[in-house]
């Protein structure tokens, strides 16, 4: 393990002040013994307010895992997660639904409507379940921005991917949270509509000023980013801000030669 | 493929627990009921032929019409036979009886164990050789020797509370007599363990007060060891006057006591086979969704086996020997427990003061082949269609849906035969609004309207959710997003939510049908029983040869606390062909105990030769107010004209004529007696210190019954008792299954669901809205059976009640509030209690589901 490149990144934001999120110390172990696997090793990162980051990595590195504990989806073995300034290890169960529930947005791999919903019921479902009515104005932005005025009465099962993973995204916009985590947005669109989805997660932090983090294993995708940062075996190993498809592929590629031969 | 299907078993058994115990439930109650009729009726058997073990032959008098000749026969048995018998070769003891029925009081001056008079037996205690009555073992004090004692057996002094040096109060068929009780004995006569009593007097009490002065009523005879029996029986047969009396083998005597028994107590195995059907029935509903849901979860998996080249037949038979396992599995558990319910139906059924024959269980062939055919049988036949189903699916189709929604064809023609099953049955039982009578046919034509009506119903429901689940859906909106959710989650499979609350829909519409009959049919009787009974009391007897002193009417008029007291005599009068009850009654104070509603004439003429008439005999007869008719009252050979004074309404408790006491007393068949006193009292007071005085006034004769006015309406309404049992038990049984089904369908649908709700927690459901969410589709289902099963119910109670109002005079349709509300709580009940496990285990799915692999 190189572990001299982690030290510029442990923990450069020493206040919250303009942070979404950041883990400490971040550690997660499955089973004991022999069987020990640890999935994350004391990952400190923030992500920034107003910032799209995706986090990258080759499979069974961790970026899940990672995205999961910071999103209070997970628990972990040690160290400490934020959202903004609220300590995620503090929380009941309650609390953290209402956590989840308020201030974070997601966006699933397998977009994860419910099939018994309409479009438009999708996207408020947040709001529904926290019993608040949707913000008019808010609303009409955000389902503009996806470009799916025209389709709310319909129901998932009569939607494309495409169109089904712009209501998944309107649905993490909808309540204003602080962060909004996808996970593999894109893995179970085609190109195009990837690309869409991924043009209107860019949007959204551009014009609304959204906070953004995204898992993938797809350069094209990470080109999105503002910054991408790299995991390796559960721990950091770098990052790179204004990434391109190339630059970032040619990183990937070095990751996993070490990968292999390490 | 039988490994797979084995394997399928086993990796589905918690999936399948639900079904295992549906078939086990309903296996258990069949057998459980089989067993135990097999096991009473030989208890029976076994007591009776206890009974005559030892006897070889007995000796009666020839059974000839009452007459001279029978008073001749019965002055056949008397010592000298005895003597004669005991002396036949092979004989090695006589026992000489005189039997008779006698009812006692308990010590609390109670009539003791008095419903079932063919079981108060009464007979003579007679020593033999060494002093001792071989029959009746004494255990406490000593036999009877004068006419002012008894003994008593066991049982009936434990039942009675009654110990030796009491005085014991009792009647054999009229006067009241007084006894002491000197010695308890024991018994093994079937008809005294089985509930009865049993009063043992001295030889000459007991002849005189069952035959005359040294005569019995039969001999028993007992066979030397090595005696051929019927050898024997044809020299006895050859003994005796032919004309006089007869012999009957022991044997033959035990199997007709068992078949008295038998019958007497069948009863008590009709109804738990009635839930048993009922059990199966609506199980069945849950068998067949069980597998239609598991067989469809699985048909990715049997569109695999398909693809990589099992036949449709395989696959198929493949389901097929899963169901038989399970069946097996299920039917043995079910057999288990059936012996379980066999061993504490006695218990229940029975009480102290009616108990059941205890004996071994007896465990026949029938029981085992019925476990197997309704456990196995249901099983495979409820896993067949939908196996079928899954086996029709083309492979590559099943690989790339996960889920097919049934086609628009399968529902317009589900639609079309529902409608025609629906107007089919109703159609029938409106038609029968019409008949006013509950003849035969008619009832057969109602029975079939109901059963093609439930038909109609669980054809249509998976039509008739989207709405009404739409409508209910209203009210759980009020409850935000999870009550949308939940209206959804229940409109999702319409098929299933149908199949899952056709069980509870079935059961409510049962009892809802049966409660509105029993309540209006209850109301109806009440309403019947109680017409014309102005009085508050009525004293009566127990048995038709039992009757009451015309003096009694005097002692109970002087009664304090009482107001009136008047006798009445009731006998038959024949005339215009037919024989009618006649009530005569004392003009000058049946006012005050009967309430007569004259249509024309009065009371106030009544007097020999001058009758009322009621209005329907009126109307047979063709005479009003001032008619003659010629009648034959009671013992009267011939015909004599009467002047009818008055035609009242017809009611019960005045019957078709009224008399004139006198005149009815003295050619009453059982002369110069009197049949009811009727009683009003201060104020109407109906109390137990009222019953004890008026008790007292009768001599407290164990024969005579005082009755207020709420015991004569529940005796007419006897039957109703029983329908209530009845629709209890269905209605237990009917929720146990329905809770099974419901939280069956649902833990099914939460583990289909589980990404879904995933979702929601990772979006910001909380676990208690996930486990609401849950128990509002659970109540959903369970409010749409029930509201399914009142309607069908109602109907159904409506259509067959028109028929109820041609049998019953004054029927008509009452409903249950109370018992309907009691339904439809207990259905959200239901709906809730069976969320409850379901519910918590989605409350526990952790938000990362919804991450999980697809």
């Amino acid at each position: 393990m190189t572990a001299a490149p982690l030290d510029a990144l442990a923990s450069p934001y020493p206040t919250t002040v303009g942070v979404a999120a950041s883990t400490t110390d971040l550690s997660k172990v499955y089973g004991s013994g022999d069987t020990r696997v640890v999935a994350l090793d004391r990952v400190s990162i923030a992500f920034r307010e107003g910032e799209f980051t995706a986090i990258m990595g080759p499979s069974g590195c961790g970026k899940s895992t990672l995205m999961h504990c910071a999103a209070g989806l997970d628990t972990v073995s040690s160290g400490s997660v934020r959202i903004g300034t609220t300590e995620l290890g503090t929380l009941d169960d309650r609390q953290l639904t209402r956590l989840r529930r308020d201030r974070v947005g997601f966006v699933f791999q397998a977009f994860n409507l419910l099939p018994t919903l309409s479009a438009l019921e999708n996207i408020t479902l947040p709001l529904s379940i926290a019993g608040r009515r949707p913000d008019k104005q808010w609303l009409d932005r955000v389902v503009s921005m996806v470009g799916l005025s025209q389709r709310l009465a319909h129901r998932p099962a009569e939607l494309s991917g495409g169109q089904q993973q712009r209501v998944a995204v309107a649905r993490a916009l909808v309540s204003r949270p602080a962060i909004v985590f996808g996970d593999e947005p894109t893995g179970n669109l085609d190109s195009r509509a990837g690309a869409e989805v991924l043009g209107f997660l860019r949007d959204s932090v551009r014009e609304l000023g959204q906070s953004v983090v995204m898992v993938t294993h797809d350069p094209v995708a990470a080109g999105y980013a503002d910054r991408v940062v790299f995991l390796s075996d559960g721990a950091l190993v770098d990052e790179m801000t204004r990434p391109t498809p190339d630059r970032v592929l040619d990183r990937m590629k070095s990751l996993d030669t070490r990968g292999r031969t390490s | 493929m039988l490994r797979t299907a084995l394997r399928n078993v086993l990796a589905a058994k918690a999936r399948l627990a639900m079904t295992v115990l549906a078939v086990c439930l309903g296996v258990a109650f069949v057998v459980g009921t089989l067993v135990f009729a097999e096991s009473s009726a030989a208890a029976h058997r076994a007591a009776a032929s206890k009974n005559f073990a030892d006897i070889a032959v007995t000796v009666t008098p020839r059974h000839v019409p009452p007459g001279p000749e029978a008073d001749r026969n019965a002055r056949t048995l008397d010592d000298t036979l005895v003597r004669k018998l005991a002396a036949l070769p092979g004989v090695s003891a006589v026992r000489p009886s005189a039997e008779g029925s006698a009812t006692l009081n308990a010590a609390d001056g109670s009539p003791l164990r008095a419903r079932k008079a063919w079981a108060n037996l009464a007979d003579a205690y007679v020593p033999g050789e060494d002093g001792k009555d071989t029959r009746h073992p004494l255990v406490e004090g000593r036999a009877p020797a004068a006419g002012g004692e008894l003994a008593v057996d066991s049982g009936t002094a434990a039942a009675g509370g009654l110990r030796v040096g009491d005085t014991v109060t009792l009647a054999t068929d009229g006067p009241v007599m007084r006894k002491r009780l000197v010695g308890i004995v024991t018994t093994e006569d079937s008809r005294v363990t089985a509930g009865g009593t049993l009063v043992l007097f001295d030889r000459a009490t007991a002849q005189r007060l069952f035959a005359t002065p040294g005569h019995y009523t039969s001999i028993d005879l007992l066979a030397a060891p090595g005696t051929d029996r019927v050898a024997l029986s044809e020299r006895v047969t050859a003994m005796l006057p032919a004309d006089r009396a007869e012999a009957t083998s022991g044997a033959a005597q035990a199997v007709r006591q068992a078949a008295t028994i038998d019958m007497q107590t069948r009863g008590h195995r009709k109804m738990p086979m009635i839930f048993a059907g009922v059990a199966l029935f609506i199980g069945s509903f849950l068998i067949v969704n069980t597998f239609t849901m598991v067989v469809s979860r699985r048909t990715r998996e049997i569109a695999l086996l398909r693809a990589i080249g099992a036949s449709r037949r395989q696959v198929v038979r493949s389901v097929l020997w899963e169901a038989a396992l399970l069946g097996l599995a299920a039917s043995a558990a079910g057999f288990v427990l059936g012996l379980g319910i066999a061993t504490v139906l006695p218990d229940l059924l029975g009480t102290a003061e009616d108990p059941l024959p205890s004996g071994p269980l007896v465990i026949g062939p029938l029981p085992v082949v019925a476990a197997l055919g309704v456990g196995v049988g249901v099983t495979v036949l409820a896993a067949w269609l939908p196996s079928r189903k899954a086996a029709k699916v083309a492979p590559v189709e099943a690989l790339r849906s996960s889920a097919q929604s049934p086609s628009a064809a399968a529902f317009r023609i589900r639609g079309i035969a529902g409608a025609g099953l629906l107007a089919l049955g109703g159609g029938l039982l409106v038609s029968l609004t019409g008949a006013k009578d509950a003849s035969v046919e008619n009832l057969q034509h109602a029975m079939l309207g109901c059963a093609l009506l439930v038909a109609a119903m669980i054809v249509l429901a998976p039509l008739l959710a989207p709405p009404v689940i739409r409508l209910s859906g209203r009210l759980t909106r009020r409850l935000g997003v999870t009550g949308r959710l939940a209206r959804e989650n229940a409109l999702r499979d319409p098929r299933r939510t149908a199949a899952t609350a056709s069980a509870l829909m079935i059961s409510t519409a049962l009892v809802a049908g049966l409660a509105v009959i029993g309540d209006s049919t209850g109301q109806a009787l009440d309403r019947q029983a109680a017409t014309g009974l102005g009085a508050d009391y009525v004293i009566g007897t127990r048995g038709n040869m039992a009757a009451l002193d015309p003096a009694a009417a005097r002692r109970v008029a002087g009664t304090p606390g009482v107001t009136t007291a008047s006798a009445v005599s009731d006998s038959v009068v024949f005339t215009g062909g037919r024989v009618r009850q006649i009530a005569g009654v004392d003009p000058g104070t049946v006012d005050d105990v009967m309430r007569l509603d004259f249509l024309s004439g009065s009371l106030k003429d009544l007097g020999p030769g001058r009758i009322a008439v009621s209005n329907s005999v009126a109307r047979e007869q063709a005479v009003s107010a001032g008619s003659r008719i010629k009648a034959a009252l009671g013992r009267a050979q011939e015909l004599a004209p009467y002047t009818v004074v008055g035609v009242y309404q017809d009611n019960p408790t005045a019957g078709d004529v009224l008399g004139a006491r006198a005149e009815v007393q003295r050619n009453s068949l059982l002369p110069d007696t009197v049949q009811r006193i009727l009683v009003r009292t201060d104020g109407g007071t109906v109390s137990e210190a009222v019953e004890d005085r008026l008790r007292t006034a009768t001599g407290n004769s164990p024969l005579v019954q005082v009755k207020d006015r709420r015991a004569v309406v529940d005796e007419a309404a006897g039957a109703m008792g029983e329908l209530l049992t009845l629709m209890y038990g269905l209605l237990a049984i009917g929720a146990v299954i329905s809770l099974l089904g419901i939280v069956n369908t649902l833990a099914m649908s939460v583990s289909e669901r589980t990404r879904e709700i995933g979702v929601l927690r990772a979006i910001g459901m909380d676990r208690a809205g996930v486990r609401r969410m849950i128990r509002l589709e659970s109540v959903t289902v369970a409010a749409f059976g029930t509201l399914l099963g009142l309607a069908g119910g109602l109907f159904g109670a409506w259509a067959v009640g028109a028929l109820a109002n041609g049998a019953l005079e004054g029927y008509a349709l009452a409903l249950p509030w109370g018992t309907l509300l009691l339904l439809c709580l207990g259905s959200l009940a239901i709906g809730t209690a069976a969320a409850a496990v379901p519910a918590r285990r989605a409350a526990a799915l952790s938000p990362l589901e919804a991450v999980g692999e697809a």
